[in-house]
């Protein structure tokens, strides 16, 4: 994979879908004659709102969690959700909430959940499986919902569970198994059964590897770190604002109504307050260590496996005003983007590189008009890796069709309260925690120059995807 | 050179008996010794109404990662012919001993689809008695047709080499390259596989090829190895899988296999794509290599058919 985000193929251009189509080459001037206002790419829809969010706090794995299923996980977190913002008996317009590590018996997960809760029984709900972007595509897909008029409220979420996960028979004993309760005689099914070997019984258990390249996401991410010539220095500063951000958000009281203690955890149990670079410095290399360049990724600039839930509250303006509650921000616009990581063009957690640029340029905006970045840390080198790619001009011409460079992220505004590296990482839970954080800092700041705070969040997710959103507060 | 006649095979051979065959008669031979034969035979050996079994293809698909789609992957095609092909290289007037030949490199070129319910015929045949470095090689051309169609939908060559086997006549001046290769340096990896012992038995299901050097430490330490090596083409199928879509229905495929796979092992794979004007896809090359010692194990393209 010679400089393979360098030496570029094909360019993945703006899709244009917007009232006036982009320009390649001026993504921030793609709609010269729109007034700017980010209702554009809806126009003529109702608005989409976050009431709130409520989670519960993220667990390393084998910890507080390591019994909690996903359903007790996320009815736990919908149930603060429930109490904070009094939706007891409330039929919901739907919920929608995912995970990634699922057992098979979770097939109706979410709805399970529902029925557990305190909400009416005549809620419906569905799940939504998008790996690491699953929660924030449970917000995208509702808040479409709200906008188009099909339901009025919407509860997003996501759980998972890296303690409970799912182990499955090998495919021997499986394969075995289907047959025998297809075989209809007791000759024909002691025939099936004498195949069994002894290795059949050794379990299957889930891991982190890409299926198409057996390589794990950590292996991947190392690949695109040293391919971006990022430092561990870098991403050792990173991982300690990230810790610093969280702890001094805690300090605040910031999490106070975002968040509902579960099984003895008050706050992320992943956060280290007084963590330095120095024990950063300490830590050994976990991933590309069989890599030609030095190894720089360890278990402080990587996220850990992890457990917990999340959930967030949407509505329709009028929804939120005749219940009484508050409105924290409006999700603007959605966007998601794929790359080929298979064959080494982009890096696997690259995508979210393309998808931005996209959304930006649809809705008139450059990264210089956002006031908060959430960018999700999966890895310290995953954050770094996007943003050297933004401030590349080669790859900006030669990849996004700009005429240079897609733009810097001002490092103030980058992940305030914290993100992935201190909170953890229980995948689909992840979107969820972002939405809600940042509708609440973007709630707080109000307006900037005289127009509603800007904020993005961009999610990586395995299989070479990402989702990206633009929210304002309201 | 060309073949001067077919024979019509009743069925497709087992290779099971082919291979105990070919025990038998590099025994025969080291006990009658008597002259050595010096040419390829102008036989071509054939098959015809060749059924597939879909359940293996499913198999097969699954196991190398292709799409299971109902079109006939190259590599199960390859898997089809071999028997037919190992026929040819077990005639007594072939002057190779089967037995311990080397698979150095195999092109293939998948001109038409081959769909799982058409019944195709198989023909091999041997050309291309040539010396090599440390042997003797030869080339088995394989082409499969949908059956009673007249063009190869698919073909194959595949080059095995007879290590220590110099035979009268053939000049071993004739022999190409000094047998130094290049320095190889391991580019990053955009793949890698962890190959358990079990992956020689694996593929020995889906393919046939149930010759002992791939099946067990113990089998192939019979057989004079350290242990037991994946299947070449087993490797070479992975690679097809992984370059994937781009390549479409129709392309020339080449693999040149070097160190071989001692099982288990962990083997780093990188893949470059190139593309052509307006993007179309034209090549893509690929690498295998030891992910612990950077020893190559294999390369080879996967390129537009002209």
């Amino acid at each position: 994979m010679s400089a393979a985000g360098l030496s570029a193929h094909s360019t993945q251009e703006p899709t244009g879908h917007g009232p006036v189509s982009s320009t390649p080459g001026n993504p921030a001037g793609a709609r010269p004659d729109q007034a700017g206002g980010p209702e554009v790419s809806g126009a003529g829809l109702r608005r989409a709102v976050i009431v709130g969010g409520n989670r519960i706090p993220f667990a390393r794995s084998g910890g507080a969690y390591a019994k909690s299923s996903n359903q007790d996980m996320l009815t736990a977190a919908l149930d603060g959700l429930i109490a904070r913002f009094g939706l007891q008996n409330e039929r919901i317009g739907e919920v929608a909430a995912g995970a990634v590590l699922k057992h098979s018996r979770d097939f109706n997960l979410t709805r399970e959940a529902v029925l557990g809760s305190a909400l009416s029984a005549e809620t419906p709900a569905y799940d939504l499986q998008q790996a690491c972007a699953t929660g924030l595509e449970t917000v995208l897909g509702l808040s479409n919902k709200i906008r188009l008029g099909q339901i009025d409220s919407g509860i997003a979420g996501g759980v998972d569970s890296a303690s409970d996960a799912p182990i499955a028979v090998s495919e021997g004993l499986r394969t075995v198994l289907l047959e025998l309760n297809r075989a209809k005689t007791l000759q024909k099914r002691l025939q099936i059964l004498s195949r069994l070997r002894p290795k059949d019984l050794s379990p299957d258990a889930p891991d982190t590897g890409e299926p198409r390249t057996g390589l794990s996401m950590g292996e991947h991410q190392a690949l695109t770190t040293a391919q971006w010539n990022i430092t561990r220095e870098a991403q050792d500063d990173l991982a300690l604002k990230s810790h610093h951000n969280l702890a001094a958000a805690y300090a605040d009281g910031f999490f106070d109504d975002l968040l509902t203690p579960y099984r003895g955890l008050a706050k992320d149990s992943n956060l280290r307050a007084d963590t330095s670079m120095e024990k950063l410095a300490a830590l050994k290399p976990v991933f590309g260590k069989n890599l030609g360049s030095a190894a720089t990724m360890t278990a402080g600039n990587s996220t850990p496996l992890t457990d917990g839930a999340s959930t967030v509250l949407l509505s329709s303006e009028d929804w939120a005003r005749e219940h009484d509650l508050p409105v924290l921000a409006s999700v603007v616009d959605g966007e998601a983007a794929a790359v080929d990581f298979v064959h080494g063009k982009d890096g696997l957690l690259m995508a979210p590189a393309f998808a931005v640029p996209r959304l930006l340029a649809r809705n008139g905006l450059t990264l210089a008009d956002i006031d908060f970045f959430e960018i999700h840390e999966a890895f310290a080198g995953t954050v770094l890796s996007t943003l050297a790619a933004w401030e590349d001009p080669e790859f900006g011409q030669d990849r996004l069709g700009l005429s240079g460079a897609f733009g810097t992220v001002d490092r103030s505004k980058l992940n305030s309260c914290g993100s992935s590296l201190a909170a953890g990482h229980p995948f689909a839970a992840t979107g969820g925690r972002i939405v809600a954080t940042l509708a609440k800092m973007l709630h707080q700041k109000g307006s900037v120059d005289g127009r509603p705070a800007r904020g993005l969040i961009s999610v990586c997710a395995a299989g070479g995807q990402g989702v990206v959103a633009l929210l304002e507060a309201a | 050179m060309s073949t001067t006649g077919s024979v019509i095979l009743a069925e497709v051979p087992s290779l099971s008996k082919l291979y105990l065959n070919a025990a038998g008669e590099a025994a025969r031979r080291r006990l009658t010794g008597g002259p050595p034969r010096l040419s390829l035979p102008l036989v071509s050996h054939e098959v015809r109404g060749v059924r597939t079994d879909v359940a293996t293809l499913t198999a097969f698909q699954h196991l190398l990662g292709e799409t299971a789609s109902d079109e006939l992957p190259a590599g199960f095609l390859h898997a089809m012919a071999f028997p037919v092909a190992m026929s040819v290289l077990n005639r007594d007037d072939f002057p190779l001993p089967l037995l311990g030949m080397i698979h150095l490199a195999n092109r293939i070129e998948q001109r038409a689809t081959i769909l799982f319910d058409q019944q195709v015929d198989i023909s091999a045949r041997v050309e291309n008695l040539r010396s090599h470095r440390v042997g003797t090689q030869v080339d088995v051309i394989a082409e499969i047709r949908v059956a009673g169609t007249t063009v190869a939908a698919w073909q194959g060559v595949s080059t095995y080499l007879a290590k220590g086997v110099f035979l009268p006549g053939i000049d071993k001046r004739e022999s190409v390259g000094n047998g130094t290769r290049p320095d190889f340096a391991a580019p990053d990896p955009t793949a890698l596989w962890q190959l358990g012992v079990e992956t020689g038995r694996a593929y020995a299901a889906v393919s046939g090829d149930f010759n002992p050097i791939h099946l067990s430490a113990l089998s192939a330490k019979a057989l004079g190895m350290r242990t037991s090596i994946a299947h070449g083409m087993y490797l070479a199928s992975r690679a097809l899988a992984e370059v994937g879509v781009p390549r479409g229905e129709h392309f020339r495929w080449d693999v040149s296999f070097e160190a071989p796979v001692f099982l288990p092992a962990r083997v780093a794979l990188d893949i470059s794509t190139t593309g052509g004007d307006f993007g179309a896809w034209q090549e893509s090359a690929y690498v295998a290599w030891n992910a612990r010692s950077g020893r190559r194990h294999f390369s080879g393209t996967v390129s537009a058919l002209q």
